[in-house]
C-alpha cells in the first residue's frame, strides 16, 4: 500500500526552456509569472556560508578571506574526517622555580576514525585548544606574485595602447602636427625588422618607453635533473607511508608523497541556495540565514500553491475493459478552489507517454479550503457540497477522492494516462490598492496543468 | 597575501579558472597559488554505480549537455562556493579539443550559468606564463594523450604539433593487462588464488591507485636492459633485478600481490619504440625537427613538461636521458645541429602548471575583458571563435582592418566595443 504514496508515480508538466516532468513535491511555483518552475530552469545563488562541523555563519568577505575554510576545524589528511582536539597533560617546569614542574596542558588534533594524530606527522602539541594550528605555505608564493606583478604592467601598457588607438582613431583629420600630441605616433610602434615579433598577444616589452618597468628574471632552465636514488629499486616500499591520490590531490599546492608530510587542511565550508526565477527575477526559495535552521524566508513551493493529486487505489487493468482508479485532490489553499478534470485532445504535443484512454468526470469539482482549526472544532457543521456519488468516493477537510475510468490501449507494458487540471489561483501579489467597487474578482487567474499518471503495469 | 587578492581597482571580482582535464578538473580563482580543489572529471548518477566521466567527446550534445552542467554546478556550489553570474571564467583547454566539445561547454556557461565572459586559453601557452619566457617547446603528458606544441615568441607553432595516445590510460591499460595475468591474491579464504578467478577486471581507480603508489621510471640504462628482454624472444637478454614485491591491500579481506616486475616495466611503454619508432622523447625531437631551423636552439634549452604522467619518479630523468640518447641516432643526428638541452621547473606541480598560467592571466583584469567572448557577442553570434573553423564571422567585423593588425594564430579572440 505504501507504494501509492510514491510521487514518482504523479508527474506534471513544467514549461521551461526545456519540457520536464517531474513530481509536484521536487517543483517551485512563481506567483508573479504564475508557472511552475522547477530546478532546472531556476537560476541558483550562494546565499551564506557555514561550517559543516561547528555550524558557524561565515560572512561572505570572511569566506572569501579564508579561501572558504572555517578557522576552528580541521580535516584528516588521511580520511577527511573531522578532526577533535585532545588534551594531555605534560609536566613543564614552572618559570620561577625549575625545579617544580607543573602539569600543564597540551593539545592535539586527532581523528576519530583513522586515528591519525597531529604528532605523526610531528606538528608540535600547542598550548592553547584553538588557533594555534596553522597550514604551511606555499614555498612559491613570492615567484607567482612576482610574475602577476610583471605580466599587470605589460596588460596595464596594452590597455592604454588599446585606449590610444581608439582616441588616435577618432581624431585621424587632424593634422599631422598634433600627432606628437598623442604619444609617439604610430612610426615607433611598428614592428623593426630584426626586432622581436611581439606577441603573447602584446604583451612585451616595446622599446623606447615608460623607463620605470618591473623586471623579471625569466626562468633558468636546468641541464640535469635529479636522477632517482640508487636504493629506490631495491627499497621495499611500505604501503602506508605512501600516500593516495585522493589525499595528494586534497592538498594541490603540495601533494606530497610521504605520509608523513601529511598536513591537515582546514574545513571546507558549505553553502545554502537561494532560487531565482529567470523570467520575472523573484526569489522562489530563501533560506534562513541561521546554519541551524531549515527554515525558509521565502518558499514558494508548488505543493502550497497547486492542488496535488495522488492515487489512492488501482484495480486490476486488464486490456480494452474500463476500470475505476480512485485518486485523491488536495486543495493547499485556505480557499474553496474549483478543480476541471479535462481529457487531452487528440494532437495535443504533450500527450505523448499516455498508453490508456481515460474518461474524467465532466462536472467542476469543489474543494474545501484547508482549515488548520478544522479537527479541533467539533460544532462546526460538515459544509454540504451536495456530491454526486459516481463521481466522488468521499470528502474529508481539503481532500477529495474522485473515480477515473481508464481504458488500457496496449495489450502490455506500463498503463500511463494524462489528463489537464484547471484550477483557480488567486494572485495576491499584485491586490495593494483598494478595489473601489468591491471587486473580488481580481487577481483570480485560471490555471492549466499537464498531469500525467503511471498505473502500474496491465495484467493479463 | 597576494596585493590583488580581493576585489580589484575596479571593483571586477576575480575571474574563475577551470582546467578541464580528461580524468582531472583544476578549478580555482585566478590570483591564487594553487588551484582550490583537483577533482575527478565524473559525475556520480544515482541509478548508475561507476561515475560517468564528464569529458566524452564521442556522446550526442544533449547528454554531453547535462553531463557538463551538472559538473559545473558542482564546481561552483561544492568547491568554489560563488555565484556563476558575478565572475569572467577562463577555460584552459587543449588544442586538440574537439569544437563540439567546446561549443557545448560554451553553451552550457552562457546560457545556464549566464557568465560575463569565457575565454578559452591553450594549455600550452599558459604554461610559459609561470616561468616569465616567451619561447619553449612545451610537451603535456596527460590521462588520453601526451601532446607536445612549440612556442616562439608567444606564438604557438601550430604546424609542428604532435600527439602520441601514450599517457595515464595507456599505462592504467598496459597494469591492468599485466596484473590479471601475472598476480595473486590472498583472499579471506584461500591463498594465491589467481586475480581473474576473484574478480574479472580491476576497476580503474584502484589500478590507477596502484599505478601512483608502486610505479617508477627507470633509468636510461635500467630501462633499455628492461625493454630488451622483453622484446627478446629466445630470452638471451636478461632483465635487471626486479624491485621487491608489494602487498597491496584491496579491502577488507583480499591482498593482491603486485610482483616486483610490473612495478618498472609498465612505465616502459612510454618509451618504447613501437613500430613506427615513436615514443614519448620522440615526439619533441620530431617536432624540432619540424620547426624552423632558427629557432631549434632557442627551443631546444628551453623544454617545459606539465602533465599528471609527467609526475612519476624519475619520468623527467629519463625523459632528458631519452632525449640525449635518440639525438645521436641517424635519424635524428643530421637533421639537428643543437646538441644542448635543457628543462624548466615551473612553481607548481607539474599537473597545475597550465591552472597556474591561466590564474596569472586571468588575474590580468586590465585586459582579461577585451580578450574574452562576452555574454553579447555569444548571443548575437551564437558561437565561440575557434582557431579551426573556417565559417567564423570574418575578422572584419572584430577587428577594423587597416588600423590594428589583425591577431596571429591561436590567440584568444577580443571583442572590440
Amino acid at each position: 500500500m505504501a507504494s501509492l504514496l510514491q510521487s514518482e508515480r504523479v508527474l506534471y508538466l513544467v514549461r521551461g526552456e526545456k519540457e520536464m516532468r517531474a513530481p509536484l513535491s521536487q517543483l517551485y511555483f512563481c506567483r508573479y509569472c504564475s508557472e511552475l518552475r522547477s530546478l532546472e530552469c531556476v537560476s541558483h545563488e550562494v546565499d551564506s556560508h557555514y561550517c559543516p562541523s561547528c555550524l558557524e555563519n561565515m560572512p561572505s568577505a570572511e569566506a572569501k578571506l579564508k579561501k572558504n575554510r572555517c578557522a576552528n576545524c580541521f580535516d584528516c589528511p588521511c580520511c577527511m574526517h573531522t578532526l577533535s582536539t585532545r588534551a594531555t597533560s605534560i609536566p613543564a617546569p614552572l618559570p620561577d622555580d625549575p625545579a617544580k614542574t607543573t602539569m600543564k596542558k597540551a593539545y592535539y588534533l586527532a581523528c576519530g576514525f583513522c586515528r591519525w594524530t597531529s604528532r605523526d606527522v610531528g606538528m608540535a602539541d600547542k598550548s592553547v585548544a584553538s588557533g594555534g594550528w596553522q597550514e604551511p605555505e606555499n614555498p612559491h608564493t613570492q615567484r607567482i606574485n612576482k610574475l602577476v606583478e610583471y605580466y599587470q604592467q605589460l596588460a596595464q601598457k596594452e590597455k592604454i595602447e588599446r585606449d590610444r588607438k581608439k582616441l588616435v582613431r577618432r581624431r585621424n583629420y587632424m593634422p599631422l602636427a598634433f600627432s606628437d600630441k598623442y604619444g609617439l605616433g604610430t612610426r615607433l610602434q611598428r614592428q623593426r625588422p630584426g626586432a622581436p615579433i611581439s606577441a603573447l598577444a602584446g604583451l612585451s616589452l616595446k622599446e623606447g618607453e615608460d623607463q620605470k618597468e618591473i623586471k623579471i628574471e625569466p626562468a633558468d632552465a636546468v641541464e640535469e635533473v635529479e636522477p632517482l636514488p640508487e636504493d629506490y629499486y631495491t627499497r621495499p616500499i611500505n604501503l602506508t607511508e605512501v600516500t593516495t591520490l585522493r589525499q595528494r590531490l586534497l592538498q594541490p599546492d603540495f601533494q606530497p608523497i610521504c605520509a608523513s608530510q601529511l598536513y591537515p587542511r582546514h574545513k571546507h565550508l558549505l553553502i545554502k541556495r537561494s532560487l531565482r526565477c529567470r523570467r520575472c527575477e523573484h526569489n522562489l526559495s530563501k533560506p534562513e540565514f541561521n546554519p541551524t535552521s531549515i527554515k525558509f524566508k521565502i518558499q514558494l513551493v508548488a505543493v502550497n500553491y497547486i492542488p496535488e493529486v495522488r492515487i489512492m487505489s488501482i484495480p486490476n487493468l486488464r486490456y480494452m475493459k474500463e476500470s475505476q482508479v480512485l485518486l485523491t485532490l488536495t486543495n493547499p489553499v485556505e480557499n474553496i478552489t474549483h478543480v476541471t478534470l479535462l481529457e487531452c485532445e487528440e494532437g495535443d504535443p504533450d500527450n505523448i507517454n499516455s498508453t490508456a484512454k481515460v474518461a474524467v468526470p465532466p462536472k467542476e469539482l469543489i474543494l474545501a479550503g484547508k482549515d488548520a482549526a478544522a479537527e479541533y472544532d467539533e460544532l462546526a457543521e460538515p459544509q454540504d457540497f451536495q456530491d454526486d456519488p459516481d463521481v466522488i468516493a468521499f470528502r474529508k477537510a481539503n481532500k477529495v477522492g474522485v473515480f477515473i475510468k481508464v481504458t488500457p490501449q496496449k495489450e502490455e507494458g506500463e498503463v500511463t494516462v494524462s489528463f489537464k487540471m484547471k484550477h483557480e489561483f488567486k494572485n495576491l501579489t499584485g491586490l495593494i490598492r483598494p478595489s473601489e467597487e468591491g471587486d473580488h474578482t481580481s487577481g483570480v487567474v485560471w490555471l492549466t496543468h499537464h498531469v500525467e499518471l503511471s498505473l502500474g503495469p496491465v495484467l493479463p | 597575501m597576494p596585493l590583488y587578492e580581493g576585489l580589484g581597482s575596479g571593483g571586477e571580482k576575480t575571474a574563475v579558472v577551470i582546467d578541464l582535464g580528461e580524468a582531472f578538473t583544476k578549478c580555482g580563482f585566478a590570483g591564487e597559488t594553487g588551484p582550490r580543489c583537483i577533482i575527478p572529471s565524473e559525475i556520480k548518477k544515482p541509478d548508475v554505480a561507476k561515475p560517468v566521466k564528464v569529458v566524452q567527446y564521442n556522446i550526442n550534445t544533449e547528454e554531453l549537455y547535462s553531463y557538463l552542467k551538472e559538473f559545473i554546478h558542482m564546481l561552483y556550489f561544492r568547491h568554489l562556493l560563488v555565484n556563476p553570474r558575478d565572475r569572467r571564467v577562463v577555460i584552459i583547454e587543449s588544442v586538440l579539443c574537439p569544437s563540439h566539445f567546446r561549443d557545448t561547454l560554451t553553451k552550457v556557461l552562457f546560457k545556464h550559468f549566464e557568465v560575463p565572459s569565457v575565454l578559452f586559453a591553450p594549455s600550452h601557452l599558459m604554461s610559459l606564463l609561470t616561468l616569465g619566457i616567451n619561447s619553449a617547446m612545451v610537451l603535456d603528458c596527460g590521462y588520453a594523450e601526451s601532446l607536445v606544441l612549440p612556442i616562439y615568441e608567444g606564438i604557438p607553432i601550430l604546424s609542428c604539433w604532435g600527439s602520441l595516445p601514450l599517457g595515464g590510460k595507456a599505462i592504467h591499460k598496459e597494469l591492468e593487462y599485466q596484473l590479471l595475468e601475472q598476480c595473486t591474491v590472498d583472499t579471506g579464504l584461500a591463498k594465491g588464488q589467481s586475480l581473474p578467478s576473484v574478480m574479472g577486471s580491476v576497476p580503474e581507480d584502484i589500478v590507477e591507485d596502484i599505478k601512483v603508489r608502486t610505479c617508477f621510471v627507470s633509468d636510461l640504462q635500467r630501462g633499455l636492459k628492461i625493454q630488451a628482454a622483453k622484446f627478446n624472444i629466445d630470452g638471451s637478454a636478461e632483465r635487471p633485478s626486479p624491485p621487491p614485491d608489494v602487498d597491496y591491500p584491496l579491502d577488507g579481506e583480499k591482498i593482491l600481490h603486485v610482483v616486483g616486475p610490473i612495478r618498472d616495466s609498465v612505465v616502459e611503454i612510454l618509451f618504447e619504440q613501437d613500430n613506427e619508432e615513436t615514443s614519448v622523447a620522440t615526439l619533441i625531437l620530431d617536432s624540432l625537427i619540424q620547426c624552423p631551423i632558427d629557432t631549434r636552439k632557442q627551443l631546444a634549452e628551453n623544454l617545459v613538461v606539465i602533465g599528471g604522467t609527467a609526475m612519476l619518479p624519475g619520468f623527467l630523468h629519463r625523459l632528458m636521458a631519452e632525449i640525449r640518447y635518440l639525438v645521436e641516432k641517424p635519424k635524428y643526428k643530421e637533421a639537428l645541429a643543437t646538441k644542448t638541452f635543457r628543462i624548466h621547473t615551473p612553481p607548481a606541480k607539474p599537473n597545475c602548471v597550465a591552472w597556474l598560467g591561466g590564474a596569472i592571466f586571468g588575474a590580468l583584469q586590465d585586459i582579461l575583458g577585451s580578450r574574452s567572448v562576452s555574454k553579447e557577442y555569444y548571443s548575437q553570434t551564437g558561437r565561440i571563435p575557434d582557431w579551426c573553423c573556417l565559417n567564423n564571422p570574418p575578422l572584419e567585423v572584430m577587428f577594423d582592418v587597416g588600423k590594428a593588425p589583425p591577431p596571429l594564430m591561436k590567440r584568444a579572440f577580443s571583442t572590440e566595443k
